[in-house]
């Protein structure tokens, strides 16, 4: 139940239905995005980033600092599948909050929370790091 | 269909718990689509207890094969090779909502529905269904719609949304009236400058006094070719996900220019401003930026028209052909411009091209049909590349174009790998 799970496309985004598997080789996907998490783990040497351990409490969200306030923050409105799914550079993260309240209508937390949230989301779905 | 494969299947892509999520099932409307996610709670346990009278994944019950990007609000796209019809079906048609879908949209019930159109006209209309299909000739036309930020998912750095790959697209035959002769009916007055459109999707925070979205076009392109209001989506009402009983559809333009639950269309003197018309929202810089720009709000212009591409649906990548045999490559290309004037493929990574045939297009901003016989000339690895070009003779770039700090307009050329043996 509360086995660790890797950060994986299947993990994120599962097919709605599986009709019969086509026979295809395990071939290298053209169209991989790169650098983007969604991505499913390349089998032998480029594996990519060490697997995160993902909190099913928390809409497997990563284990980390903060993820329990970004959970409750952020479902108020919308899922965590697009938290998940993003890796943006800090200033854009920075936009997002101010957006979500100006514009979206978010509860706005007090600042040390906003601060963990943030820090949190930077630490997690960045392109910078 | 959709539901038995899930149940079965669901569970093979991994066994997530999520206690936590069954909390919240009544108070924040986060449904059984958890299943489809890859959740193992039993699917019949989430049938009840729903914010809306009925769960994501009763509406995507009839979806088959998508991947889902984001279950509240709903959003899933579909895999190249099962975009291969001419037509999509509702079952492969991919599902882009900004708000939830509302309660007259899951209950299919139009009971009472009427269109305004006011603003800058010389009449303002409210317009019954009825009146819709009696006083306008109804027509049914094949467009493409195709979400702005298709393709978003490949540009570095990363921009914020739904990662789309390639599967943010379909085309389907839609049956309604022309644009133009309803606003003209309304008569458009000289100060007409934008339209914007309206529904009736509540926002996500719940908060009634905010719209989900609403967005709209120039009022040449209102008036102009293809857009048109339509009702029934491939010969049957528009399912609720797309946007039941009525939208809009402005072709060659993002998808959510095509407002779903259509309830108003005003006329505005001025560029329209609502929600996602401003700050980033379906908006490119107004000059070339390097990757990661902060670019200003102001220095942000409106997508209009979506640009030139093509997809391969046959064979599916990673499909394996006899090598020195003629095997048949096949997809769609489309254009923001209108018809295309060719498709070439590659199976040197660009090296060389060869035309594929092309079919015309049914009507204007219809996807057209390429098909390629590709011969690989030994055993091993290839790709095959598809290039489309359009009437003005813009074609596919190899590469992702123009980074923008939403990442719009990706329409660089879809590759597939196939494998000779």
């Amino acid at each position: 139940m509360n086995t660790p799970l890797l950060f994986t496309r299947a993990a994120l985004c599962a097919a709605l239905a599986f009709g019969p598997a086509p026979l295809l080789a395990q071939a290298y996907d053209p169209m991989r995005p790169a650098g983007n998490p969604l991505t499913p783990a390349m089998p032998g040497p480029d594996a990519g980033a060490p697997a995160v351990e993902l909190d099913p409490e928390l809409g497997n969200l990563p284990v980390g600092p903060g993820a329990e306030d970004t959970y409750y923050q952020c479902i108020a409105c919308h899922s965590t599948a697009i938290i998940r799914q993003q890796r943006l550079t800090d200033a854009r993260w920075d936009y997002l909050w101010t957006w979500m309240v100006e514009d979206q209508g978010m509860y706005e937390p007090d600042e040390e929370t906003k601060e963990v949230i943030l820090t949190y989301l930077k630490t997690h779905f960045s392109s910078e790091r | 269909m959709a539901d038995k494969a899930s149940e079965n299947d669901v569970n093979t892509t991994d066994t997530i718990s999520e206690p936590g999520r069954r909390a919240f099932l009544t108070t924040t409307g986060l449904t059984a689509v958890g299943a489809y996610a890859g959740m193992s709670i039993p699917f019949g346990d989430n049938l009840k207890a729903l914010a809306q009278g009925m769960s994501e994944s009763d509406i995507m019950a009839g979806k088959e094969g998508l991947i889902l990007m984001n279950d509240r609000p709903l959003n899933a796209e579909t895999p190249a090779h099962l975009l291969d019809d001419d037509v999509t079906p509702y079952e492969h048609f991919f599902v882009r909502n900004n708000g939830m879908v509302p309660d007259t949209a899951l209950d299919m019930d139009a009971e009472g529905w009427t269109l305004t159109i006011d603003g800058e006209v010389d009449t303002p209309l409210e317009l019954s269904l009825a009146d819709l299909k009696e006083k306008f000739e109804v027509i049914t036309q094949r467009l493409v719609l195709e979400c702005g930020g298709n393709g978003r998912a490949f540009f570095t750095p990363g921009a914020s949304g739904n990662q789309w790959t390639t599967g943010a697209v379909g085309c389907a035959d839609w049956t309604g009236v022309r644009l133009s002769d309803v606003l003209n009916a309304a008569g458009i007055k000289d100060s007409a400058v934008y339209t914007a459109h309206y529904s009736n999707d509540p926002h996500l925070s719940g908060d009634p006094e905010k719209e989900a979205i609403s967005r709209g076009a120039p009022i040449e392109k209102a008036l102009a070719e293809g857009s048109m209001i339509a009702w029934e989506m491939n010969g049957a009402p528009i399912p609720a996900v797309h946007g039941f009983p009525l939208r809009v559809i402005i072709p060659g333009y993002p998808g959510s220019a095509s407002q779903k639950f259509l309830t108003r269309i005003w006329i505005r003197d001025q560029e329209h401003d609502g929600a996602k018309m401003t700050g980033y929202s379906y908006r490119l810089p107004a000059y070339p930026v390097a990757p990661g720009t902060e670019v200003p709000e102001e220095d942000m212009v409106v997508m209009t028209e979506m640009p030139v591409k093509s997809l391969i649906t046959h064979p599916q990548s990673g499909t394996q052909t006899p090598s020195g045999e003629a095997t048949e490559v096949r997809g769609h290309a489309w254009a923001g411009s209108g018809d295309i004037d060719a498709v070439d493929v590659s199976i040197d990574f660009g090296a060389t091209w060869t035309p594929a045939k092309l079919e015309p297009a049914k009507n204007k901003f219809a996807w057209q049909r390429f098909r390629a016989d590709v011969t690989l000339p030994e055993a091993g690895y290839y790709e095959v590349w598809a290039r489309a070009t359009d009437k003005n003779g813009v074609a596919q770039p190899p590469v992702v174009p123009g980074w923008n700090p939403r990442g719009y307009g990706n329409n660089m050329q879809h590759r597939i790998a196939m494998i000779a043996t």
